[in-house]
C-alpha cells in the first residue's frame, strides 16, 4: 500500500521502554548506585524543599528562615521538620511523591528569635466621602536556623 | 514618613498630609497585588526554563501534578535558577509522564470490533 500523508499520524511515534525491564534496571543499578553514594558520603552540600507553615521553602544547612506566625516552641528548641518534598545534592536528587519517607531524610532546625514585624500601616480612604480608617499591624515573626540536613541510605 | 518625597510635599503640611495618605493607601493595595505579580514572575521564569528543555509550561505543570509531585511555583523557579540539573530531571519526568499519557489515550491502534470503520484496506 502506498504511503500517503495520512497513513501514519502526524506526531512522532515514541516507543517507551518496557516497564518490567525498567523496574529491574532501576532497582538494580540506580538504587544501588545512589545508596552507595549516600553511604560513602560522596555528596557536598545538600539542599531540601520543605513544606512548613503552609509555605514551601528551599533550604540548605546554616540557613535562616523567617515565618510570619507564632511557633509554640521556645527560643533555642530543636525542631525536626517532616514533610520533605525534595532532597538533592550535586550528583543525585530524591524526588518525593509527594513526600519523602521520614527514615530517609532528617532536617533539624533551631528557633532563634521570636519578634514582631515592623509596624505596617493599613489605610483605607475614599475621597469626597469622609471615610478613612488607619490601622497599624505588627505581625509576630519567628526566625529559624536550619542546622543540618541528613540522608540515610534506605532506598528500595 | 515623607522625607524622600519630591517637591513641596516633603515640606508643607497640607500637601504632605494628602500625599502621605495616598502613600499608605497605595501600599496597602500593593501588598495584595504583590502576590499576583510574584506568581506571574515565577510562571514566566518556569516557562523560560522548561522551554530550554523542550517542554511548554502547561505541559510541564500538568504532567508534574499528574505524577504526584507537589512543588509550588516559587520553589520551581528557585530550582530552575540555582539547580539546573534538578530542573532538567524534573523536565524529563514530565516528558515521560506526557508520553505515557499519550500512549494510554491512543490505545492499541487497532479498530474497534463489530463496527464498520471507514478505512478500507486494499491489498
Amino acid at each position: 500500500v502506498a504511503k500517503t500523508s495520512l497513513t501514519s499520524p502526524p506526531w512522532p511515534e515514541v516507543k517507551l521502554p518496557d516497564p518490567v525491564e525498567e523496574a529491574k534496571y532501576h532497582a538494580a543499578e540506580v538504587v544501588r548506585k545512589v545508596n552507595g553514594l549516600i553511604s560513602a558520603g560522596h555528596y557536598g552540600r545538600l539542599f531540601a524543599v520543605v513544606h512548613f507553615a503552609s509555605k514551601q521553602w528551599k533550604i540548605t544547612s546554616e540557613d535562616l528562615i523567617m515565618m510570619d506566625n507564632v511557633l509554640e516552641a521556645e527560643c533555642g528548641d530543636r525542631i525536626r521538620m517532616e514533610k520533605v518534598l525534595l532532597v538533592g545534592a550535586d550528583d543525585f536528587t530524591l524526588v518525593g511523591r509527594p513526600l519523602l519517607g521520614k527514615d530517609l531524610v532528617r532536617v533539624e532546625a533551631t528557633v532563634i528569635e521570636k519578634t514582631e514585624s515592623w509596624p505596617k500601616v493599613n489605610m483605607r480612604f475614599w475621597r469626597r466621602h469622609n471615610f478613612q480608617r488607619k490601622k497599624i499591624i505588627a505581625n509576630p515573626q519567628t526566625v529559624l536556623r536550619i542546622n543540618t540536613i541528613e540522608i540515610y541510605p534506605c532506598l528500595s | 514618613f515623607l522625607q524622600h518625597f519630591r517637591g513641596r510635599k516633603n515640606r508643607c503640611y497640607k500637601l504632605a498630609v494628602r500625599s502621605v495618605r495616598r502613600a499608605f493607601v497605595k501600599s496597602t493595595k500593593a501588598r495584595r497585588e504583590k502576590k499576583r505579580f510574584l506568581r506571574a514572575l515565577w510562571i514566566t521564569r518556569i516557562e523560560a526554563a522548561s522551554l530550554e528543555h523542550g517542554l511548554k509550561y502547561p505541559a510541564f505543570i500538568s504532567n508534574l501534578v499528574k505524577s504526584q509531585v507537589e512543588l509550588n511555583r516559587k520553589v520551581l523557579a528557585d530550582l530552575a535558577i540555582y539547580e539546573p540539573k534538578t530542573f532538567k530531571s524534573l523536565a524529563a519526568l514530565a516528558q515521560r509522564r506526557r508520553q505515557e499519557g499519550f500512549l494510554a489515550a491512543l490505545g492499541d491502534g487497532k479498530e474497534p470490533e463489530g463496527i464498520f470503520s471507514r478505512i478500507v484496506h486494499h491489498h
